[in-house]
């Protein structure tokens, strides 16, 4: 007898796909879960470690990151979820929504370190 | 370690020399349909020659790694924002916790995945589970509002202008 897996919304529908679907769907919710950590850590570090830039930008790019990693283990969950349905039913898998949007925080943040290097 | 661990794995994936295994097919996994092929232990043989649930154990092991080292550096930086106070440590503590609960978690995963793997004919067996994903998530959002709460106290507190 198989346990019931959380949650419901994906196990309750479909059948099992190839393990290997899933085992990759994981990686990928994980890939985003350490992106998530990277972009944390790097707003946190540029508020934290007194870096000689003008503070006001300074301020501005770690908020950057910070939100970019607030949103990312949202991409990370649904996407995993999303994903892992789309295995069980046989239907085209999703894309990554919050994919651009978080790439684009990513460029805004470094644009913005640049510019507070420069104006320091 | 007990069979079922990555390394030891992976002399066992280059002895018994799985061809044709293609992508996305049904297919069953190594030694089921050997018949003869000798007498290794079919629990000690990884299901899949890529090796998958090997490299899925690993990147929960980095993703615990990346959580503990995240939890050590905050135990040097929050300090700067926050102060030398229990809330540094307490942080910090979380963290750590955290990183190995997830390590113990992605262990008994994988465990769990490879039982289920070489003990069925199919390639298609109820893996996985939403828990320690779901935690894992939450915990990480968690920590990027505390982190935007540390940031905006941080500058606030500072009085910018």
């Amino acid at each position: 007898m198989t346990a019931r897996r959380f949650p419901s919304s994906v196990y309750g529908v479909g059948s099992e796909p190839d393990a290997r679907f899933t085992l990759a769907n994981e990686r990928t919710f994980l890939a985003w879960i350490r992106t998530a950590l990277a972009l944390l850590a790097g707003g946190v570090a540029l508020e934290a470690l007194g870096l000689g830039l003008e503070p006001h930008l300074r301020l501005a790019a770690s908020l950057v990151l910070i939100v970019a990693g607030v949103a990312t283990p949202v991409q990370a969950w649904f996407g995993w979820a999303q994903a892992e349905r789309a295995l069980r039913l046989g239907r085209p898998l999703p894309s990554a929504r919050l994919a651009l949007p978080i790439g684009v925080a990513v460029v805004v943040a470094g644009v913005l370190v640049l510019l507070a290097v420069v104006l320091a | 370690m007990p069979s079922g661990d990555p390394a030891h794995l992976g002399r066992d994936a280059a002895r018994v020399g799985c061809g044709g295994h293609g992508r996305g097919g049904a297919q069953v996994g190594c030694g089921v349909s050997e018949g003869g092929a000798g007498r290794v232990d079919r629990s000690a043989r990884p299901f899949d020659p890529g090796l998958q649930p090997e490299r899925t154990a690993l990147a929960w092991r980095r993703t615990a790694l990346a959580l503990l080292v995240g939890s050590l550096v905050g135990l040097r930086v929050l300090p700067l924002l926050l102060g030398d106070g229990g809330v540094t440590y307490a942080v910090a503590g979380l963290g750590v916790a955290a990183s190995v609960a997830v390590l113990v978690g992605a262990h008994r995963r994988y465990r769990r995945v490879h039982r289920l793997l070489t003990s069925g004919a199919s390639d298609r067996a109820p893996i996985g589970g939403g828990l320690l994903p779901a935690a894992v998530a939450l915990l990480t959002f968690a920590a990027g509002v505390a982190a935007l709460a540390l940031a905006l106290g941080g500058a606030v507190g500072a009085g910018r202008g």
